[in-house]
């Protein structure tokens, strides 16, 4: 059984750590994806399910941390949409 | 004695020149880029600043806090984050109940309010923050601004 606090908890360091995808593709499909994933089973009550995917974002977590991590070794330059424009 | 003076003369010659060719691009690079304009409104006084820090760099402590620049800062955050309507925002707004957001959006909040202010909340303190003005309290506390 997991707590309100301990999913919020894990909505925060999924979110936390997607945000360090160098790649913008990659970094705004994971933080779309994880909003998406919680938002479809915030109603859920049945504890076995709840449990079930608490346990794949702990994973999908792991996951996410080592695609970071890869992805810093493979940097490319940033999409021209990224460009911060610093002189108006 | 003389030899002695001479090396001691072409050395300081040399490392001139050297210091002059290093520091030169370094100056014309400054002097190419265009100044930011200044402008003064509000709202512009934030993302200016933050805009313009790499362009130099400061050794300096960061400008001080004052409970108006937080709170500023704070709503400034909160105007922009997409779920809240800017309308209804004020600092004694809830987020759950006036605002209507959920926890997740909640999360959220916390998240830009960190990123903003440069530390982290601990989830015990954030799900105490429940208002504007808990978060600038909150900011205050932590910064140790009085006034």
């Amino acid at each position: 059984m997991h707590s309100r606090q301990q999913i919020l908890s894990l909505y925060k360091s999924l979110m936390k750590e997607s945000n360090k995808f160098s790649s913008y593709n990659y970094r705004n499909y994971a933080l779309r994806r994880i909003r998406d994933a919680f938002r479809e089973n915030m109603n859920l009550t049945d504890n076995n399910q709840i449990t079930k995917i608490v346990k794949d974002g702990y994973r999908n977590l792991e996951i996410i941390k080592r695609q970071v991590l890869i992805g810093d070794l493979y940097k490319s330059d940033k999409l021209v949409i990224e460009n911060v424009k610093l002189l108006a | 004695m003389a030899s002695l003076t001479r090396n001691l003369r072409s050395i300081v010659h040399r490392t001139l020149r050297v210091r002059n060719f290093s520091i030169q691009p370094a100056i014309v690079g400054v002097q190419k880029l265009p100044i930011l304009n200044q402008k003064s409104s509000n709202f512009d006084v934030i993302p200016h600043q933050r805009l313009s820090l790499p362009l130099k760099r400061s050794y300096s402590a960061k400008p001080p806090l004052t409970l108006d620049f937080i709170s500023d800062r704070t709503m400034l955050v909160l105007r922009l984050y997409d779920k809240i309507d800017a309308c209804k925002l004020t600092l004694d707004s809830h987020f759950i109940n006036d605002l209507g957001l959920d926890s997740l959006d909640h999360v959220e909040v916390i998240m830009a309010i960190e990123d903003e202010f440069g530390f982290e909340i601990p989830d015990m303190d954030a799900e105490k923050l429940h208002r504007p003005k808990d978060i600038v309290r909150y900011v205050a506390d932590r910064e140790d601004v009085y006034e």
